[in-house]
């Protein structure tokens, strides 16, 4: 899925430059789940939005499957996000002004489907983390719990083929925190899902298949977990 | 539908904000239509004004030269000599005159004879303000490249004193202002605007005849209707039609056959005699507004010595509040428009971007959801464009609501419009007369709001709204989904 090399990203930060990626190497295998995780400020949110092409290499490559992010456009890339790259955020990122449906449609106006179709889809993405009964709540009126699975449904909405996911469970206590992993499993293993998924929690990392650890920039790969 | 959704929930969400913008574009869309409502009509009451001094259709009037004033006294027996202001030098034949001892006793005067004015008229019918000259003038001017019609007109004043039959008692003077005009229809001249209130007008029947078209107000004050006898130079004219002017002129009162007023009118520029076929005034259309400087620049050079006024230099010379409230209109509240909504644009403006900047967030989790930049443009464009709508109406409630104002509160709006001075009078001044001088008219005021002041208020609104969101616009285009997606972080 994902072949990166020597990727490095350096932000200004006035007259200093700040390393937040440094000579990054790391391949995803189709279908792989794959755990970042490091302490806040290590560069594990960097490592993602380049992944999602929410943001540019200083230097290297970064290749999602035969597309290669340094080659295509700004509109080609929003394009290549919105029909096989979803998003989970911590702080969930729901459109306050809109329901849950419409927060999961708002995923699928780029794509240009159709009303009845948009309708149909979303229907099924809520049903599929269990909010078929909350779809016409706006967010504050949806629990923590409730908030990240509208988020869920909104990145799966679109059949993704790789999901990323940033502390999904950074803002929910253990139990919410669990079912929400939990199902973020099930629909990896239903889906066949590439889900990279960073988080500073050892317990939410344990769930993956293979976990990395970024210090400083730097990734450091660790053995498969034995849970997969 | 989505994007209507979504847009209608946004402006839900910022209610107050949005109620702010679009308050302060319709102030300054409301202020455009107030001013140029007062703008247009102020306008319409020049235009009435400066109509009604010339008539429909007339671009310029050229006048003989003006009598010069200056006052000479004749010794006419010991102790009487005549004092007179104006153009005449000396008494002329055929001419009444008048003799006012300084014992208060009054005497006429005609060809050297003379008879006690006691239970007397003395009428004269003059041409007190300009020198006349030939009629051929108006066939000359008519012939002239561009120019559509003439005719000429001799603007007189009857001045008839009426000495009581005894002693002690006080002369009465009556005073009313007669134009001789062409009989039959013409396209230029002080009837061209008339409307007929009943009778009939002049045909080229009357040319002759002893009949004469009363001005309206004049018929009112003086109980005269279809069929009146009214007397001029001591000749019974009888009432064949009633007219009334536009709004602001200063028609004469009376009008009766120019050849009629030729025969009668006692004053010439040869100071004797009676007026032969002379005018003092002939009116001028041109073909077109653009032939103007060019056809009063051929008239001066054909009748040097002539005034050839044209519409604006007359507009020069009205005043009054009239001309202040135009003034006014143009220079101040234009400006005040401008600024006022320029105000409003900058505050809509920093409002919206202000607001983009807060939903930096939002905008980022859509383009990491695949939305396009320009999708999200649209969506702000849509939300500024809808606040535009909304404050172009009530910009347009907010005019119609300040012009009806301004037309409540308005204090009537005068013009002084120039007339002749009055220099030969200046007997019937002493005789206890009434001077004439500029004429004042009260002129209507109505402001009034056109379908293209509407239009333009719709369009001001709307472009500030969009030059809003354009603004905000730019910074979405520089947002970095990464960057925005750092401040939800």
């Amino acid at each position: 899925m994902y072949t990166l090399t020597g990727v490095t990203k350096l932000y200004q930060k006035g007259r200093r430059t700040v390393p937040a990626v440094t000579g990054l190497d790391l391949t995803i295998e189709d279908g792989e789940w794959l755990a970042v995780q490091g302490r806040t400020g290590h560069g594990k949110s960097t490592l993602l939005n380049l992944l999602g092409g929410l943001d540019r290499p200083t230097q290297g490559t970064i290749e999602f499957g035969s597309a290669d992010f340094g080659a295509l456009r700004e509109t080609q890339l929003t394009r290549l996000r919105a029909e096989s790259i979803g998003f989970i955020f911590q702080t969930f990122n729901l459109i306050p002004t809109l329901t849950a449906a419409e927060n999961v449609e708002a995923a699928l106006i780029p794509l240009g489907a159709g009303q009845s179709d948009r309708r149909t889809r979303v229907t099924a993405a809520l049903r599929a983390v269990g909010l078929a009964d909350r779809a016409n709540h706006l967010p504050t009126e949806l629990s923590g719990g409730q908030q990240q699975r509208t988020a869920i449904a909104r990145a799966l909405v679109k059949d993704p083929s790789v999901v990323l996911a940033d502390e999904p469970t950074g803002n929910l206590d253990e139990d919410t925190r669990d079912d929400v992993i939990g199902l973020l499993e099930h629909l990896w293993r239903e889906r066949g899902l590439t889900l990279v998924l960073v988080t500073h929690d050892a317990a939410v990392a344990r769930w993956a298949q293979r976990t990395a650890v970024m210090t400083n920039g730097h990734l450091t790969i660790r053995q498969r977990s034995p849970n997969c | 539908m989505f994007v209507i959704t979504h847009l209608r929930r946004e402006l839900r969400r910022r209610m107050r904000q949005a109620i702010v913008i679009a308050l302060g574009l319709a102030l300054g869309v409301g202020l455009v239509v107030t001013v140029s409502a007062a703008s247009a009509g102020v306008n319409t009451a020049e235009a009435s004004v400066l109509s009604g001094l010339y008539g429909v259709g007339t671009d310029m009037t050229v006048t003989g030269p003006s009598y010069s004033v200056h006052q000479s006294c004749v010794p006419i027996s010991p102790g009487v000599k005549r004092c007179l202001t104006g153009g005449i030098k000396q008494p002329s034949r055929n001419v009444q005159t008048l003799q006012i001892s300084p014992g208060g006793g009054a005497k006429i005067c005609a060809d050297g004879h003379c008879v006690s004015a006691a239970g007397r008229t003395y009428d004269r019918l003059v041409s007190p303000y300009q020198q006349p000259f030939s009629a051929a003038a108006v066939t000359a001017v008519a012939r002239l490249h561009d120019v559509a019609a003439a005719a000429g007109v001799l603007a007189l004043v009857d001045s008839a004193i009426t000495f009581p039959a005894s002693p002690g008692g006080s002369p009465r003077l009556a005073t009313f202002t007669v134009d001789g005009v062409a009989a039959g229809h013409t396209p230029v001249g002080p009837l061209a605007g008339a409307t007929l209130s009943s009778g009939r007008m002049f045909t080229a029947a009357d040319v002759d005849a002893d009949v004469a078209i009363v001005d309206s107000d004049y018929a009112d004050t003086n109980n005269l209707k279809v069929g009146s006898v009214i007397t001029i130079k001591q000749v019974r004219f009888f009432v064949i039609g009633i007219v009334s002017q536009p709004q602001g002129s200063s028609p004469p009162d009376v009008y009766i056959p120019l050849a009629r007023a030729q025969a009668l009118a006692t004053l010439t520029k040869n100071l004797g005699g009676s007026v032969g076929n002379e005018v003092n005034l002939v009116y001028v259309a041109t073909v077109s507004a653009a032939a103007i400087a060019a056809v009063q620049r051929e008239i001066t050079r054909l009748l040097p010595g002539d005034a050839v006024t044209a519409a604006s230099s007359l507009a020069g010379q009205v005043t009054g509040s009239l001309s202040d409230a135009a003034k006014l209109a143009r220079d101040l509240g234009r400006w005040l428009a401008v600024l006022v909504l320029i105000a409003a644009f900058a505050i809509a403006s920093l409002l919206t971007m202000v607001a983009v900047g807060r939903r930096s967030a939002e905008f980022g989790t859509l383009k990491a959801l695949g939305w396009q930049t320009r999708r999200i443009i649209a969506q702000v464009l849509g939300e500024s464009l809808a606040v535009g709508i909304a404050g172009a109406a009530a910009g347009v409630g907010l005019g119609f609501a300040g012009a009806a104002i301004v037309a409540t509160v308005a204090p009537p709006l005068s013009a002084a419009v120039p007339s002749s001075a009055i220099g030969s009078m200046q007997q019937v001044v002493e005789a206890g007369g009434t001077a004439l001088g500029n004429r004042a008219v009260v002129v209507p005021f109505s402001p009034h709001i056109s379908l293209g002041v509407i239009s333009l208020a719709l369009i001001l609104a709307m472009a500030g709204a969009l030059l809003a969101g354009a603004l905000a616009s730019w910074r979405i285009a520089r947002l970095r989904p990464a960057s925005a997606l750092r401040l939800v972080a």
